[in-house]
C-alpha cells in the first residue's frame, strides 16, 4: 500500500488522537492529586522500534524523555523478541534510562498481523516511592538508594497476568501503596486504550501501511526542522549559567555551560564544560539533559512543531559521564528539574547568539517547592505541596511576564481559600514583587512573594530552591532579575532560612517569606519607552 | 404570568438578528432574520419585531413574552468596551487577579502574552480586613480608613466597583459593610459584591468573576434602559426575560444587577434547542454539533438533559457562574489549508474568518479553506449561497487549491480538495469522539445533531468517522439557537461555598444552609411573576474526596431538610458517580462538600407547536456536478422546504435550503422525521 499525503495526515493526527485517550484515560481513572491536579504524567505512542511518533505532554520536562527511556530498554534491557502482545514493562531508574524515581513508565507493544507496529507508554509522577522523606523529594539525599525503590525494566504483567511478585514487592516499599497502585492500574488501562486505537487504524492500513506511515511522519518532521535550522546562522554559540548549590556543599556553584555548534542543517550541543556531578541531588541523567535541550531548540524555530521523534534527529549532544548532566550511578537525581531549567536558560543565552530577535532573558530559572507537614494538637498531620513560581524573561519585542510559569515545569499555585480551608495554615500575604524584574528596554516580569505563617502548635518545614545567589541574566545590556529569599519570621524577628532543606521544626505564629525572582531585562534600560518607564512607576512595578 | 398569544425569541449574532415566532393560537412558528445593528443591537430588534409582524400577520400589542439571547455582555468584554472599575481586596491580597493561577497555555512560547487583567494595579485597592476560613473575624473592617478609600476612589474616576475579600463566600458582612458604607458615600456608583455574584471558594476565579460583572453593569444597564424605552411602541408591551449562560432566561432585573450571568450565553440556544429535539424525536443521547465559520462545537445530551459545568472561560478569564457545556475546536469553512516545508499538509486551526474569508467570496482572500474545498467539489452551488444571496468565485477557488495544495502535494484540484475535507473531518471526528470518551460514553449509542452554517456538508461523513449511525439536520439550521430560546424557563441558580466533611455532624448545617438558598430562589421566582405551582427546585453538591482539589457536581434532588438517609442516599450518588466518571470509589475515604447549590427553575408555559407543512413546489430540484467517490457525477439536489414525508432521499445527494446546504454521503439514506427534522441514516 502506499500512501499518499492525504492518507499520512490522518494518520499523523489519529495518533495524536490516540495519545490524546490515553491522556484522558489517565486523568480518569488515577487516583492522586499529583497526577489529577498537577498533570504531571504523559502519554505517547512510539513506532515499532521505540521512536516518538505523538506525545500528550504539558509538561516540557517529559519531551521526548520516554521515547529515550523507551529506546535504552530495547537497546540495553529487554529482549524486543520475547516482549509479547500483552506484556507491559515498566520501570523508574535513572539509570536505565529514566528521569527520577516518583517517575515511573510503563511500554507496551502493540500488534497487527502478528508484526509489532507500534509501542505506546505512560508516565505518571508518583506521588511517594518510599526512601528518606515522604513524597521522596529528599533535599538531602548523597545516594539514589536514599532516594525510593528502584524498580528495573521488570515486566508487571505478563502474557496477560499480573506479575504477583513485582505488586507486592512495590506495595511493601512505599508510603502510600493504595495511591500508587492505583494510578499504575490507571497508566496499564491507559496502555490498552491507546494499543486498541492503533489496532482499529491498523484495520484500516494494515501493518505495512502503519509502519511507513510512521517512517514517514519522523521523515517529514526530520525535513521541516532541518529547514528552521537551516534559516538559523551557522557558527558556534557558547554560554554558561550557574546553580547556587547542591545543598551539601554550600559554596560550591554548579557550573552549566554549553557550546551550541548550527552547521548547515543540524545543531550539535556540547555539554562538557559543565560541573562534575554533585553530592546532593542536584544531578540529572541524559533522559532529563537533553529534554531541555531540545525543548530550547524548538522554542528557538520560528515555527511551530508537533514533537516527534523527527524533530529531534537534527540535534544532537554531547555529555560526559560523571557531569551534573550525565551522573553516573549511585548519585541522588530527584532535582533533576533545577539542572534542565539552568541548562535551559544556559541554551537560550546561547541561541540569543544566533537568532538575536527570538530568545527571551532568563526566566526565574526554577521550581520553588517547599512543604508544610502541619501537627496538630491532637497529633493530626495535614501535608501541603506548594510550588512557586516567578517571572518571565523580557523578549526583543515584550516585556517580560509577571508571575508565570516558564520554562521546564508547568503548574498552577493552590487557592488560598482553599489551604485555609483544609489546612492549620494562614497566608498572610500573596503579591508581585516591585522591583525584582531586570532593568531593561524590556524590563523583565515580576517575581512574587508569598507568607506563611503556622496556625498548628508543631509543624515540619522542608524547602528545595535556587536562585538566591546567581540571578536570572538580562540579554543585549538588560539587567539582571533580583535574586530569590526565604525568611523565617519568628517573634519580630526576621532571619533568613535554608533554600534546600530536609524538615526543619516550627512553631505556632511562625512565618515564612518566600520572594521569588523575576525574569531577566532585555536591552539597554536607556532606551526604554518614557510612556513605558511612567506606566511601570504608575503601576508600582518598579 | 402573560395571557397574550404570541412569544418571540430572538438571537442576537454578529451579522444577523434571528427570530423565531410563536403563535399558541395555531400552534405555528415562523422564523425571520434582519441584519444586526451593532452599534445598538436594540434598534435591529425592534426591526425585526415589526417585520416579522407585517410578515406574518401578527398584532404587536399580542406579544406576551420576548425571549432575548444577546451578546452584549459578551462583545462588551472581548471589544473592551467596559465601565472603568476598581477592585477592592483584603489589604495583602491585591495582586491575586494579576497572579491569577499562572499556569501557561502555550508550551513553547518565548513571548507569552500575560493573561488579561481588566483593572490594573494602581487601581486595585487593599482593604485592612480579614475573616478565617471558618467565617470567624480575624481582623475587623476598618471603617476609619473609609474618607481615605473615597478619595482614593474619587481621584481614579471609578464608574464601578467590585468587591472581593477573602472567605467572603462564608462570611459576607466586611462585604456587605462596604457596600452599605460606599452606597450611603457615593449612592450612584454599582457595587458589585463577591458574596453575591459568586459566593464560591477560590479566589482568582471569585474575583475574576465579580470584575467582570462590576464593569458590565453600566455598560449592560445602558442597553437595558434603551431597550425599555423603546417598548411600548405600537403597543409592543411584552415581558422581557434575558438568556442567561446556564441554558436558562432570567429577568431583566437580575441582568442588570448580575449581567456575568449573560456572559456565555452563546451556546445556550444551541444547547436548548438539543434538548428540546431531544424530547420531540425521543433520542435521550444527541451530540450537537455546531461548525460556523471558525468553530466546531459539540455539546453532549445525556439522558435527555443538556450538559452544565460551573466554571466556563471568556478571553481566558475565568467565569466562576454554571453554564452549558461545550467543547471547541477551531475548525470551520474558514479554516486554511496549507503544506509546511516538510511536505506535510495541514488544516487550521488558522482561519480565513470572514474577513478575508474563503477565496470563494471574492474579498481578497487567497488561501483555500474548508468552504473552497466544498465549492470545488461541487458540493456547494456557486449561484445559491445564502440563497443566491452571494455568488461564489469558482475558477479564483480552483485556482487557489491549485496553487497551494495541489501543486505541492502532485494532487489534481479535486483530489486536493477531497484531501482537505478528508482531513477535516477526521479532525471533526477525533473532537467528538474525545467529548464522549471523556465522560466514558460510546458514540454508537448517540445519535448526532448538525446545525451551523458549514455543519450539513460535513455531519455524515464526520459520524461515519466515529460509528455514529444517524444524523439529524433540525428544521431552520440557520436559526436553531433562537429556536432553542423560544422553550427556555427562567433559572436562578444559587450557589454557597462552605467546605465541610460529609458527615451527619454537618447536617444541621448543610439545613440551615440550603433552608437559606432556597428561600432566596423561591423570593426571586416569585419576584419574577412565577406562580408557586409553576416553581421547581432541585439542589445539587459540589463534593469530593478528602486531598482531592476538584469536585464532582452531585444532583440531590428537591431536598429541603435533609436527614440521615438523605445524606446516604448523597455519599452513595457521589460514590457512583466517581466511579463512573474516574472508574474507582472508596466508600471507606473520607468525603468533603465544598459548594451547596440551589437551581430553581420558573416553568414558563410551553404551547405545542403545530408540524410544518411542505412548500407547494417540487422537492426534487435537479441535479449537480459533484466529484465524488474519485469521479464526477450527477446527483440529485433536493429542496429541503417542499420535501413531504414520504419522499426518501438517497446518498450520495445534496439537500438545499436558503441558509444551509446539506451533504448526504453514499450509504446513507434520509427522509423527515418529527418536527420536521431531516434524519439521515446508514447501516453501521
Amino acid at each position: 500500500m502506499t500512501l499518499g499525503p492525504i492518507e499520512i495526515e490522518v494518520i499523523r493526527n489519529a495518533l495524536t488522537a490516540a495519545a490524546a485517550e490515553m491522556d484522558v484515560t489517565v486523568w480518569r481513572t488515577s487516583r492522586s492529586t499529583i497526577v489529577r491536579e498537577l498533570l504531571d504524567y504523559s502519554t505517547a505512542v512510539f513506532d515499532a522500534e521505540g521512536n516518538n511518533l505523538a506525545q500528550s505532554a504539558r509538561i516540557p520536562s517529559h519531551l521526548n524523555s520516554m521515547s529515550h527511556f523507551l529506546r535504552e530498554l530495547l537497546d540495553k534491557w529487554v529482549d524486543v523478541n520475547d516482549w509479547r502482545p500483552d506484556d507491559v514493562v515498566i520501570s523508574n531508574d535513572p539509570y536505565c534510562g529514566g528521569q527520577h524515581l516518583p517517575d515511573i513508565t510503563a511500554f507496551k507493544p502493540v500488534f497487527h498481523e502478528g508484526r509489532r507496529i507500534a509501542f505506546v507508554g505512560t508516565l505518571c509522577h508518583h506521588i511517594d516511592v518510599g526512601g528518606l522523606v515522604a513524597g521522596s523529594y529528599a533535599a538531602k539525599a548523597i545516594e539514589i538508594f536514599q532516594e525510593g525503590l528502584r524498580i528495573p525494566p521488570v515486566k508487571l504483567i505478563e502474557k496477560g497476568v499480573r506479575n504477583e511478585g513485582v505488586w507486592a514487592m512495590i506495595r511493601q516499599n512505599i508510603r502510600k501503596p493504595d495511591l500508587l497502585l492505583g494510578d499504575l492500574q490507571s497508566q496499564i488501562a491507559s496502555l490498552e486504550v491507546g494499543a486498541a486505537a492503533l489496532r482499529r487504524l491498523a484495520t484500516r492500513y494494515g501493518a505495512d501501511g502503519m509502519i511507513e506511515a510512521g517512517a514517514r511522519i519522523l521523515d517529514m518532521s526530520e525535513a521541516a526542522m532541518r529547514a528552521a535550522i537551516g534559516r538559523m546562522p551557522d557558527g558556534t554559540y557558547e554560554f554558561t549559567d550557574w546553580l547556587d548549590d547542591d545543598g551539601i556543599d554550600l559554596d560550591k556553584p554548579i557550573r552549566l555551560h554549553v557550546a551550541v555548534t548550527i552547521a548547515g542543517e543540524s545543531i550539535s550541543v556540547d555539554m562538557s564544560g559543565c560541573s562534575p556531578q554533585v553530592q546532593g541531588p542536584t544531578n540529572a541523567t541524559l533522559a532529563s539533559s537533553n529534554a531541555a535541550v531540545m525543548f530550547a531548540v524548538m522554542c528557538a524555530c520560528d515555527e511551530p512543531f508537533a514533537a516527534n521523534a523527527g524533530c529531534y534527529r537534527p540535534i544532537s549532544t554531547f555529555a560526559p559521564e560523571g557531569s551534573v548532566v550525565n551522573a553516573r550511578h549511585p548519585a541522588p537525581v530527584v532535582h533533576r528539574i533545577a539542572v534542565t531549567h539552568r541548562l535551559l536558560n544556559a541554551m537560550f543565552g546561547a541561541l540569543h547568539q544566533a537568532v538575536p530577535d527570538r530568545i527571551p532573558a532568563a526566566y526565574y530559572g526554577n521550581s520553588y517547592v517547599c512543604t508544610f507537614q502541619t501537627v496538630a494538637a491532637d497529633a493530626r498531620r495535614e501535608v501541603l505541596v506548594e510550588i512557586e513560581i516567578g517571572g518571565t524573561g523580557a523578549h526583543p519585542k515584550k516585556d517580560g511576564v509577571n508571575a508565570l510559569s516558564s520554562g521546564m515545569h508547568n503548574n498552577s499555585n493552590i487557592p488560598i481559600e482553599m489551604i485555609e480551608a483544609q489546612a492549620p495554615l494562614t497566608i498572610t500575604r500573596y503579591e508581585l514583587l516591585a522591583g525584582s524584574g531586570g532593568v531593561g528596554m524590556r524590563r523583565g516580569g515580576l517575581g512574587l512573594a508569598r507568607e506563611w505563617r503556622i496556625d498548628s502548635p508543631r509543624c515540619f518545614f522542608t524547602a528545595n530552591m535556587d536562585r538566591f545567589v546567581h540571578a536570572p541574566y538580562g540579554l543585549a545590556g538588560g539587567g539582571p532579575a533580583a535574586v530569590g529569599r526565604l525568611v523565617l519570621v519568628r517573634d519580630g524577628i526576621e532571619s533568613p532560612m535554608p533554600p534546600k532543606s530536609d524538615n526543619v521544626p516550627l512553631q505556632q505564629g511562625d512565618r515564612i517569606r518566600l520572594e521569588t525572582s523575576g525574569g531577566g531585562g532585555f536591552g539597554d534600560p536607556a532606551q526604554r519607552a518614557p510612556e513605558a518607564a511612567a506606566r511601570d512607576r504608575q503601576l508600582g512595578y518598579v | 404570568m402573560t395571557d397574550k398569544p404570541i412569544r418571540i425569541a430572538v438571537d442576537i449574532g454578529g451579522t444577523f438578528t434571528d427570530l423565531q415566532i410563536m403563535d399558541a393560537r395555531d400552534g405555528s412558528v415562523r422564523a425571520w432574520k434582519t441584519p444586526t445593528t451593532p452599534e445598538d443591537p436594540s434598534i435591529g430588534l425592534l426591526r425585526g419585531v415589526g417585520e416579522a409582524s407585517g410578515r406574518f400577520g401578527f398584532a404587536l400589542d399580542q406579544v406576551g413574552l420576548l425571549l432575548h439571547g444577546t451578546t452584549i455582555a459578551t462583545n462588551a468584554v472581548l471589544e473592551r468596551k467596559l465601565a472603568r472599575g476598581v477592585l477592592l481586596t483584603t489589604a495583602g491580597f491585591e495582586d491575586v487577579l494579576e497572579i491569577t493561577r499562572h499556569v501557561r497555555r502555550e508550551l513553547y512560547a518565548v513571548d507569552p502574552d500575560p493573561f488579561p487583567c481588566l483593572v490594573e494595579r494602581d487601581r486595585r485597592l487593599g482593604v485592612a480586613e480579614r475573616m478565617r476560613a471558618d467565617g470567624s473575624v480575624e481582623t475587623a473592617l476598618d471603617e476609619a480608613a473609609m474618607p481615605a478609600l473615597l478619595a482614593r476612589l474619587d481621584a481614579l474616576g471609578a464608574e464601578a466597583v467590585a468587591v472581593c475579600l477573602l472567605h467572603s463566600y462564608v462570611n459576607p458582612a466586611h462585604e456587605q459593610r462596604l457596600k452599605a458604607l460606599l452606597r450611603a458615600a457615593r449612592p450612584g456608583l454599582p457595587v458589585s459584591l463577591s458574596s453575591e455574584v459568586s459566593p464560591e471558594i477560590r479566589e482568582y476565579e471569585r474575583s475574576s468573576t465579580t470584575v467582570l460583572n462590576a464593569l458590565l453593569v453600566p455598560v449592560v444597564k445602558a442597553y437595558l434602559d434603551r431597550l425599555e424605552a423603546k417598548l411600548g411602541e405600537g403597543g409592543f408591551r411584552p415581558l422581557v426575560f434575558l438568556v442567561q449562560s446556564n441554558g436558562g432566561v432570567c429577568s431583566l432585573r437580575t441582568a442588570a444587577e448580575q449581567p456575568a450571568r449573560l456572559l456565555l450565553s452563546g451556546p445556550s440556544g444551541g444547547a436548548l434547542a438539543a434538548g428540546r429535539i431531544a424530547q420531540l424525536l425521543d433520542r435521550p443521547n444527541l451530540v450537537a454539533v455546531d461548525m460556523g465559520g471558525t468553530s466546531f462545537d459539540v455539546s453532549v445530551v445525556q439522558g435527555g438533559r443538556v450538559s452544565v459545568i460551573t466554571q466556563g472561560e471568556i478571553d481566558r478569564l475565568p467565569v466562576r457562574l454554571p453554564m452549558v457545556e461545550m467543547r471547541t475546536i477551531g475548525a470551520g469553512g474558514g479554516s486554511i489549508a496549507s503544506v509546511d516545508h516538510g511536505g506535510r499538509l495541514t488544516v487550521g486551526p488558522r482561519s480565513a474568518g470572514a474577513r478575508p474569508g474563503p477565496v470563494a467570496y471574492g474579498r481578497g482572500g487567497v488561501e483555500p479553506t474548508v468552504t473552497d474545498a466544498n465549492l470545488a467539489l461541487g458540493r456547494l452551488d456557486p449561484d445559491y449561497f445564502l440563497g443566491g444571496a452571494m455568488k461564489l468565485d469558482m475558477p479564483a477557488t480552483r485556482a487557489a487549491i491549485a496553487a497551494r495544495v495541489g501543486t505541492p502535494l502532485g494532487l489534481s484540484v479535486e483530489q486536493a480538495a477531497q484531501g482537505m475535507l478528508t482531513v477535516t473531518n477526521a479532525n471533526l471526528g477525533a473532537a467528538v469522539r474525545l467529548s464522549l470518551f471523556e465522560k466514558g460514553l460510546d458514540p454508537r449509542e448517540f445519535s448526532m445533531l448538525s446545525f451551523g452554517g458549514a455543519g450539513g456538508l460535513h455531519a455524515t461523513d464526520v459520524a461515519a468517522e466515529m460509528g455514529i449511525a444517524e444524523v439529524i439536520f433540525p428544521r431552520e439550521p440557520g436559526t436553531l439557537s433562537a429556536y432553542g430560546i423560544l422553550y427556555s424557563d427562567l433559572v436562578q441558580d444559587i450557589a454557597r461555598s462552605r467546605v465541610m466533611p460529609a458527615v451527619a455532624g454537618s447536617l444541621a448545617e448543610v439545613g440551615a444552609l440550603l433552608a437559606e438558598l432556597r428561600a432566596t430562589a423561591d423570593a426571586r421566582l416569585a419576584a419574577d411573576g412565577v406562580a408557586a405551582g409553576a416553581r421547581h427546585i432541585e439542589v445539587a453538591v459540589d463534593m469530593r474526596y478528602h486531598g482531592q482539589a476538584f469536585e464532582l457536581l452531585v444532583p440531590w434532588g428537591d431536598v429541603a431538610a435533609p436527614d440521615a438517609s438523605a445524606l446516604d442516599a448523597l455519599l452513595g450518588r457521589f460514590h457512583a458517580m466517581h466511579r463512573q466518571r474516574f472508574s474507582y470509589s472508596d466508600p471507606k475515604e473520607a468525603v468533603e462538600i465544598v459548594t451547596l447549590r440551589v437551581i430553581a427553575t420558573g416553568l414558563l408555559p410551553k404551547p405545542e407547536a403545530a408540524e410544518p407543512q411542505p412548500a407547494d413546489r417540487r422537492a426534487l430540484k435537479g441535479t449537480r456536478r459533484v466529484f465524488e467517490e474519485g469521479a464526477w457525477r450527477d446527483i440529485p439536489v433536493w429542496d429541503r422546504e417542499a420535501l413531504p414525508p414520504e419522499d426518501i432521499i438517497t446518498g450520495p445527494a445534496i439537500v438545499e435550503e436558503p441558509f444551509a446546504t446539506h451533504y448526504i454521503s453514499r450509504g446513507w439514506t434520509a427522509r423527515l422525521g418529527a418536527a420536521g427534522a431531516l434524519i439521515a441514516r446508514t447501516t453501521p
